[in-house]
């Protein structure tokens, strides 16, 4: 799949990058806005989303180049 | 998009990175220690520690530390006390006289009151004589660069700058991801492939975060003008009746703490964080200004002013501050990331470092770019290809 000709859509491009902004956003507010431990826990999950994908990402590098 | 704005977009990413870069990256460094600035601060506080009471026990009254502050510097004048919420501690801000404070503000100190029995726990030197702390260097090099105001506008340009590089950023990262899935690496191509993947993957990820934290970045920065602007228009309308009266000596004020008793028992909901004496060049000629906030996680971030007679005592007005004011005051806790405990202060210190990345891989890119021209004219030449092929077909 990587570097395949295949052109990806705007939508295919960007579903990914804007489901983690919508995730921040809602981690950004939640601990803000929400009165409880509940929310604050909920915000720490949603804003650790982007950064466990780049630790993902980086993983899934790395394994590929080893083998 | 047409080759000719894609083009521009790239030349706008470009100028706008290069110009700010340096000084984000100073930005993004400095800004590490200042998450944790409350933990390092009383780490490195070295104050006696405050007394064990029962729960309940209420706070000593403002007038016995004042007055207990007035014995310790006698001729001297107040010009604020801080009652802390967090901790219970009570912090008497003084100096020789109002006129030698506004010739140098470095000239005040401070005395810190446990809150519960009013014994000392720890004096400041005056403000010059203290020396610079670590986290006040790495204060002034985030906002300012020890340069006051012009360097507060300064940085704000950078942090606008950054925020165009991030907006630039997300346009032109459609067109080179065309043929690449979400996240790829190809860590098989060249160093330069390697880092501009790099680059674009974390770039993107933390768009949003390194987006509001510019923004409000930028608003922070304006503060100086906005509280200045506050003053000109706002107070100075409360006050103009008053206009010309003399300042009360501080021998003839009322009681400070009859003022926050006054204040509590207007808005029973707020809490009351400090009074400014009458005569700051923060606060009212006649007044003494009580600032209040409200106490769940987002009211007590906006504070509102409350003016009490500082002869009579009596209840003068709350005053409704200014949306451009609001805005900034959101804009503190989005932008210092202390508002969600420990773990978000860790978390944004990750994001902090993954944008230290971002940076650092954009001054990489553009250090390699005899090829970066080449990758660029390829990019725009491909683009134009797709452009005019149908979407997701093959490429021609």
């Amino acid at each position: 799949m990587n570097g395949s000709k295949v052109r990806r859509s705007l939508g295919r491009i960007w579903r990914w990058p804007a489901l983690l902004a919508a995730l921040t956003a809602f981690g950004l507010l939640s601990a803000l806005i929400g009165q409880t431990g509940f929310w604050w826990a909920w915000s720490w999950i949603a804003l650790a989303a982007p950064l466990a994908v780049i630790v993902w990402c980086a993983g899934k590098s790395l394994l590929r180049f080893q083998v | 998009m047409t080759r000719r704005s894609l083009r521009s977009w790239l030349w706008v990413h470009k100028w706008t990175s290069l110009v700010c870069t340096l000084f984000l990256l100073i930005i993004c460094v400095t800004g590490l220690p200042l998450v944790l600035k409350d933990e390092l601060e009383a780490l490195l506080d070295g104050g006696l520690p405050y007394a064990q009471v029962p729960a309940g026990t209420p706070n000593v009254s403002l007038d016995r530390l004042a007055a207990r502050s007035r014995t310790m510097y006698p001729g001297e004048i107040i010009l604020s006390i801080l009652s802390d919420d967090d901790e219970p501690k009570i912090v008497v801000f003084m100096a020789a006289s109002w006129d030698a404070f506004k010739a140098d503000r470095k000239s005040a100190h401070w005395i810190r009151f446990d809150a519960h029995t009013g014994q000392v726990l720890k004096q400041s030197k005056p403000f010059d004589g203290d020396g610079k702390s670590f986290l006040d260097i790495m204060l002034s090099l985030h906002r300012d660069l020890f340069a006051g105001l012009p360097g507060e506008l300064f940085m704000g340009l950078m942090a606008l700058l950054f925020v165009i590089a991030i907006a630039s950023g997300a346009v032109v990262y459609g067109p080179f991801m065309r043929k690449l899935d979400f996240g790829t690496l190809r860590a098989a191509g060249s160093s330069r492939l390697k880092w501009l993947d790099l680059h674009n993957m974390i770039g993107v990820v933390t768009l949003a975060w390194a987006l509001v934290v510019g923004v409000t970045g930028v608003i922070n920065e304006l503060s100086t003008p906005l509280f200045v602007l506050w003053q000109q228009t706002d107070v100075r309308a409360i006050l103009a009746p008053l206009r010309g009266e003399p300042v009360p000596p501080q021998s003839e004020l009322s009681s400070p703490q009859a003022a926050l008793d006054t204040v509590k028992a207007e808005a029973p909901d707020m809490i009351a964080t400090s009074v400014v004496f009458p005569g700051s060049p923060f606060g009212s000629p006649y007044h003494y200004l009580v600032w209040t906030k409200g106490q769940t996680p987002l009211t007590s971030r906006l504070f509102s002013p409350v003016l009490v007679n500082a002869r009579s005592g009596a209840l003068v007005s709350v005053v409704s501050m200014p949306w451009y004011l609001r805005v900034l005051e959101i804009s503190r806790p989005l932008h210092f990331g202390d508002y969600g405990g420990m773990p978000l202060k860790i978390i944004w210190i990750l994001l902090d470092i993954a944008t230290i990345l971002v940076l650092g891989s954009g001054i990489y890119l553009w250090l390699s770019r005899h090829s970066s021209v080449a990758a660029e004219d390829r990019l725009v030449a491909s683009h134009h290809a797709s452009a005019l092929s149908p979407l997701r077909g093959p490429a021609p």
